[in-house]
């Protein structure tokens, strides 16, 4: 939707690195080349084309106050495997400025986050909240 | 299932910080957060919350799984006591008994 293009990236689940990821998330050890479920958001915002906050500032939104989460949801087409680099497309569906009972006004930013090899794995899809920006 | 997590800690919040490419402060810095609204404690990384639900599911869940949808209600903040409870297809995140994060899961039939 919006004209503002994310540079493609990378990202590579390496087993070491589920294995720290399940041990951070107090999950049970992987029993086969399957990754944990979070590298889906984990993978989409680490390796996304920007970091996010270089995306907030590139596309005016106040990152120093403290974005919030308001949604994430995640769609596996297939199951991501440790051991595999993944190539990362980001795209932006909405952004819209609306008023705030909590903030007065807010920008809401809509991603969608696919994780790819030769076929797509995974789609994060994310609504996060930009509180306060002044006009 | 119900599970406790306990004690969340700013080391921890910070390596999912680096996990996921996340510069903002009020994960890392008590200062930003105070100055943000969030009192003198850091607040932990969405994701992070939304990994403790998952951490409920048994391996064969993992791979079957299509759909996790995630609404988050409240912060999680540093020295939280919290607990994972999950029946049938939704789980939900709460601190004293107060919903932070709910989500439902999808699988393959």
């Amino acid at each position: 939707m919006s004209e503002f293009r994310i540079p493609q990236g990378r990202y590579e689940i390496t087993a070491r690195l589920d294995d720290s990821v399940r041990a951070l998330s107090r999950a049970k050890p992987r029993v086969n080349q399957t990754a944990f479920p979070i590298f889906a958001f984990v993978g989409a915002l680490g390796g996304m084309g920007l970091k996010i906050k270089d995306l907030s500032e590139a596309l005016g939104l106040t990152f120093d106050q403290g974005p919030v989460l308001a949604r994430s949801r995640l769609s596996f087409a297939a199951p991501l495997l440790v051991d595999r680099v993944y190539a990362v497309d980001a795209d932006i569906d909405m952004l819209v400025n609306k008023p705030s009972r909590t903030y007065g006004t807010a920008d809401h930013l809509h991603l969608a986050i696919r994780l790819s090899t030769e076929k797509l794995h995974s789609t994060a899809r994310l609504h996060i909240i930009f509180p306060g920006r002044q006009e | 299932m119900k599970r406790p997590f306990d004690n969340i800690s700013g080391p921890e919040m910070a390596e999912w910080c680096e996990l996921l490419a996340d510069d903002n402060a009020i994960h890392l810095s008590r200062e930003a957060a105070s100055a943000a609204g969030y009192g003198p404690r850091r607040v932990n990384p969405g994701p992070a919350n939304l990994s403790y639900l998952l951490s409920c599911l048994s391996p064969e869940a993992e791979e079957t799984l299509t759909d996790v949808d995630a609404h988050y209600a409240g912060v999680v903040l540093e020295g939280d006591d919290l607990s994972a409870t999950l029946e049938g297809e939704r789980a939900v995140l709460t601190r004293d008994g107060f919903a932070l994060v709910t989500a439902t899961f999808d699988a393959k039939r």
